[in-house]
């Protein structure tokens, strides 16, 4: 697709910029905007040793760890909610094969605030817990005058490839948001390079109209990919709901490895990319999680 | 873990128990998956504290009272509430400045003696028993409230621990005068809500103590699945439980798809 901006591309294209051992930033939250396309697409082509920093996600990372592509992974939170905990992280975590950077939620804004504004490291409240205990290059004593607040420095996070998941765009980039932003907007400010997954692409009359919606404007995103159903199966808010039943599908087969690469092989890595999931997932599956009959 | 059968299902009865200690006019904060805790800032908001202030941490919605219960996070929010606020301009007062909220209500995998919180992992960090999802706001909610409550829907020595294995939400630390020496703000928690009763802290050494056992269970039962040793006053005050007014108004103006019974039951006595 050529449009007068280039910044919609397809799959392959966006994710050639990714490249082994880099540090990959994640955005959504939970099972919001999970950005599954891109997150599928990477793991089709074999990327390794990357190192996450995930906003507070599931899937997404938890995917990625278990398709064995993350040497290392920043963890605020990865948690499957009511479904139990990330079970492909929580492996990893338990037999070591990923190390874990423990951090926290002013350890993550902190250290984005700090990469967006081109600074070295942020300040947080020295909160007392066990953080710099175990992440000591993460959370490092600062230095305060006499009867300040304990602070502590948090070196800023400034990953090379954001992925995000918005519902709509335009040609020129603008990315709406039917749901909340969460620190989609902070860490693309951070990021080196911005790729984003929409459902749909629509007439820049369409953003027009409803411009409060646009929580990434153009100037903060270089590469679009337009995947209808992208964020599956986290959920696309505003447009589909997550599917319950593919995710404990998904939280079956992450009992062991063997049987993941099993997920995985039938999935992701089948050499088909997107259609051949969406075909996989079927077209009645995801017909139904538009309907809002999944919603409590 | 000791359990008698009620009207009313656990979830809904920690939602009334923690309603009951909010006041009018306080501001608050609801984390993700935290449907207990939207129930009781409703119904709360219901019944005596038309004023109470809640946003949902991740998605900046502020007071979405609708009468359905959703996890905080969902667009659906959006359109019951009063305000929608962005996480990047929310987490100056969320994570930095102190006293903001008057109270968050945080679960755990591991609470103590002292009321510190883990959500990290159980054993040693390296390589732990079992990874837990994470810190995320609770850091800096148990450090920068004015009090936070910990919400436990299970009472067992394997969640009341002597010392939790990794602290991410500091309480009382060491207790007495620990946390504040430590230069973290007033605070600390307040009340400890389980399957069990209702825990307070002693003011002095700032150690669990017992404040009320809910209707059927003894003191022993408590001891015998606490890992600790918890103060006990002379005389054991009987948790009031949710009376018929709570209980209507949960049920017909809060959450009236019924999602706390169905997510929260009482668990099965062993």
């Amino acid at each position: 697709m050529k449009t007068s901006s280039g910044k919609i591309v397809d799959l392959a294209t966006a994710l050639s910029v990714v490249k082994d051992g880099m540090t990959v930033g994640i955005g959504g939250w939970i099972f919001h905007g999970q950005p599954m396309a891109l997150i599928r697409g990477l793991i089709a082509r074999g990327v390794r040793d990357l190192t996450l920093v995930p906003a507070p996600g599931s899937v997404a990372p938890d995917m990625l760890i278990g398709a064995g592509c993350v040497k290392e992974t920043a963890c605020v939170f990865i948690s499957f909610e009511h479904l139990g905990l990330a079970p492909n992280f929580r492996r990893a975590a338990q037999s070591g094969t990923v190390k874990v950077l423990e951090m926290d939620g002013p350890g993550i804004a902190g250290g984005l605030r700090a990469g967006a504004c081109d600074l070295p490291y942020g300040l947080i409240p020295d909160l007392g817990t066990d953080l710099p205990k175990v992440n000591p290059n993460g959370y490092r004593k600062a230095r305060v005058q006499e009867g300040s607040r304990p602070l502590l420095e948090v070196p800023a996070i400034k990953p090379d490839v954001l992925l995000l998941h918005g519902q709509q765009a335009d040609e020129e980039g603008n990315v709406q948001y039917f749901g909340a932003g969460y620190f989609d907007l902070l860490m693309a400010q951070a990021a080196k390079h911005v790729i984003c997954s929409v459902d749909r692409i629509v007439p820049t009359s369409t953003v027009r109209q409803s411009a409060r919606l646009t929580k990434i404007p153009s100037a903060f995103v270089d590469a679009i990919v337009v995947t209808p159903f992208g964020a599956h199966p986290g959920c696309s808010p505003g447009l589909y709901d997550q599917d319950e039943a593919h995710l404990k599908t998904y939280v079956a087969a992450s009992r062991d490895q063997k049987s993941f690469d099993s997920y995985l092989d039938t999935f992701v890595r089948n050499g088909g990319g997107e259609p051949a999931y969406r075909d996989k997932i079927g077209a009645q599956a995801l017909a139904a999680l538009t309907s809002g009959g999944a919603a409590p | 873990m000791p359990v008698v059968p009620q009207s009313f299902a656990m979830g809904e009865m920690l939602a009334v128990l923690l309603a009951r200690d909010m006041a009018d006019g306080e501001k608050a904060i609801v984390g993700t998956n935290s449907d207990i805790q939207v129930a009781a800032c409703n119904l709360a908001r219901a019944r005596h504290a038309p004023h109470l202030w809640w946003v949902s941490g991740p998605g900046g919605m502020t007071n979405p009272t609708e009468g359905i219960i959703r996890p905080a996070a969902d667009a659906e929010n959006i359109a019951v509430a009063q305000a929608v606020m962005d996480l990047p301009l929310m987490i100056d007062f969320i994570d930095w400045q102190v006293h903001f909220f008057d109270f968050a209500i945080l679960g755990a995998l591991q609470t103590d003696r002292f009321g510190n919180i883990n959500t990290v992992c159980v054993g040693d960090h390296a390589k732990p028993r079992l990874r837990g999802p994470g810190t995320v706001g609770i850091s800096a909610l148990c450090g920068l409230s004015k009090r936070f409550y910990i919400m436990m829907t299970r009472h067992d020595r394997g969640a009341f621990v002597p010392k939790v294995d990794f602290v991410c939400g500091a309480g009382h630390m060491t207790g007495g005068s620990s946390r504040t020496d430590a230069g973290l703000p007033e605070g600390g928690p307040r009340l400890v809500v389980t399957p069990l009763g209702v825990f307070d802290f002693e003011p002095a050494s700032k150690a669990m103590r017992v404040r009320s056992l809910h209707e059927g269970v003894t003191i022993d039962e408590v001891r015998d699945n606490t890992g600790f040793d918890l103060l006990v006053p002379d005389k054991i005050e009987r948790t009031l439980a949710p009376d018929a007014e709570e209980l209507f108004v949960l049920r017909r103006a809060v959450d009236t798809t019924g999602v706390l019974p169905a997510k929260f039951p009482w668990p099965k006595a062993n």
